[in-house]
């Protein structure tokens, strides 16, 4: 027996689509709804952590040493520091540095401070490794002759990290239901396509057509629902996101950075492709469950 | 060969369809299979189709043991039958010459030996000549032609043919007869489900008669049984 030329499966998979024009349209519009949710959501959440990261919130803690430290005794705290557990990476600022820091984010502010009348005191920008262990971190930094101030932001990091996980919880609820609604609507469609072509079907049975061959029109038909619907959604999704970055960007200016949509595109394109198709098959294959059975 | 060795079919209302029939029948032979509605023919027919399974005894068609028979292997099987239905089931769409390439091209047959052999089968069946007209354009006779052409398409051991005359004229029944004869002269395997005593008793053929499920008459060179 020859192998069958795609481009039949195809051609009758694309012939049944507009036959059933309606169920098809209303897959496909389901099916991109689906996936431009899901893309939002992924794209809030990429853009959450680029600003988490962004604003060093995660995963770091300051400590200021007292001015009147010597250098020999900012070294010893330094020493100290880099022998505490779940330390990551030990940086110094020593007060200068600090200070030209502060005059490149406001050169106009600190202009007459001068390294002379320089308020500031030597610090140490610590990164830890475990979330969890901070509180033990911050009592024993705490407990160092030396230091004054333990700037720790693990509350703040805690609170965008709930922000996230609340927007991850939404994100699952709404996959799962629009999920769930995308499979129904394509199992409706390719079950009209199959009641369509019953007299088709039934005599392609009697003539010895196996299964696949039979099914194989109903799948194409369910990954070319998943194929438009990702493509026209990955469309909607650039337009949308474009839209958003745009007004982002002008409104909060340096406050929040924005991930360009041309850094993630492929990626959105693949991720979309890849659920949309694998929606449309999981779909039509379970209307066709009793044909591939025979 | 096709055997029934105390067949029995009940479906899931718990009708009883067929309650122990023992069947043979030898390659080559024509049969008519006889009864009333609610008789088991049409369950007679399912089971040799495979589109039911056994209840309980054996079915052999061929090599083939239906009681054992995987669904995998289920369009192997069925390429050795061709059926002929009473509502002729054709594509309205499709010329009479893809209405019977159809039956080759869904079993994988290459191009060239179809456009060989449709034909030939046509000729077969009366209808060269009529290879591009679609169903509406030709007789109710003709169509049960083209369904009897498509059924010989893949070349098949056995046809079967349920009320093959049922939609057609008695002149074209005689017609439609007249070539399942001629295709069982050529050794293939006649079995005609009908309820057309006229028919029936014409052509004196092995005579099946069914009532309630049980084979109550078996006559080679019968007539429409008093029994049923």
């Amino acid at each position: 027996m020859k192998r069958y030329n795609i481009f039949y499966f195809i051609g009758q998979a694309i012939s049944s689509m507009w036959r059933n024009g309606v169920m098809t349209f209303a897959s496909i519009a389901v099916l991109m709804s689906l996936l431009v949710v899901i893309g939002g959501f992924t794209m809030l959440v990429v853009n959450i952590d680029v600003n988490l990261e962004q604003f060093g919130v995660m995963n770091q803690i300051v400590v200021f040493c007292d001015r009147d430290a010597t250098e020999e005794q900012i070294v010893d705290i330094g020493d100290t520091i880099n022998k505490l557990d779940n330390i990551d990476t030990v940086e110094r600022i020593t007060k200068e540095q600090g200070l030209q820091q502060l005059k490149d984010q406001e050169p106009d502010l600190y202009n007459d401070v001068t390294e002379e009348n320089n308020p500031l005191s030597d610090s140490f920008v610590i990164t830890y490794i475990n979330n969890d262990k901070v509180p033990e971190l911050d009592y024993q930094l705490r407990q160092i002759p030396g230091i004054i101030k333990v700037n720790n932001r693990l509350e703040l990091a805690t609170t965008i990290e709930n922000l996230k996980s609340g927007v991850m919880l939404i994100f699952i609820w709404f996959l799962a239901i629009l999920g769930v609604v995308s499979i129904f609507i394509i199992i409706n469609t390719i079950k009209i396509s199959v009641f369509s072509r019953r007299n088709e079907i039934s005599i392609m049975r009697y003539v010895g057509a196996t299964g696949w061959f039979i099914s194989l029109p109903f799948i194409f038909e369910g990954i070319l629902i998943g194929l438009f619907a990702s493509v026209i959604g990955y469309f909607i999704e650039w337009y949308v996101y474009s839209y958003v970055e745009n007004i982002v960007v002008s409104d909060y200016l340096q406050m929040i950075s924005v991930v360009p949509f041309n850094d993630i595109k492929d990626l959105v394109l693949i991720g979309f492709i890849g659920i949309g198709v694998v929606t449309g098959i999981i779909g039509s294959s379970i209307s066709l469950g009793k044909y591939l059975k025979q | 060969m096709i055997d029934f060795v105390n067949v029995k079919k009940a479906y899931p209302n718990g009708t009883m369809a067929l309650k122990g029939v023992n069947l043979h029948i030898d390659d080559g032979e024509f049969v008519f299979i006889v009864g009333h509605s609610g008789a088991g023919k049409s369950t007679l027919m399912k089971l040799l189709l495979r589109e039911e399974k056994v209840s309980s005894g054996q079915l052999f068609v061929g090599d083939y043991d239906l009681t054992k028979l995987s669904n995998f292997r289920v369009p192997h099987y069925r390429r050795e039958l061709g059926v002929v239905f009473q509502d002729f089931r054709l594509f309205p769409k499709k010329t009479v010459y893809e209405n019977v390439a159809f039956a080759m091209e869904v079993v994988g047959t290459p191009r060239k030996k179809i456009a060989r052999r449709v034909p030939a089968i046509l000729n077969t069946v009366n209808l060269a000549g009529k290879q591009d007209s679609f169903p509406n354009e030709i007789s109710g006779g003709e169509q049960q032609r083209v369904a009897l052409a498509r059924a010989l398409a893949n070349n098949p051991k056995v046809i079967i043919a349920d009320e093959p005359t049922g939609n057609i004229d008695p002149k074209m029944s005689l017609e439609i007869m007249s070539l399942l004869l001629k295709i069982n002269k050529l050794g293939k395997t006649v079995i005609v489900v009908t309820h057309e005593k006229n028919l029936v008793d014409y052509y004196k053929q092995r005579v099946v008669s069914l009532r309630d499920g049980l084979i109550v008459e078996d006559r080679v060179g019968g007539m429409f049984s008093e029994k049923i």
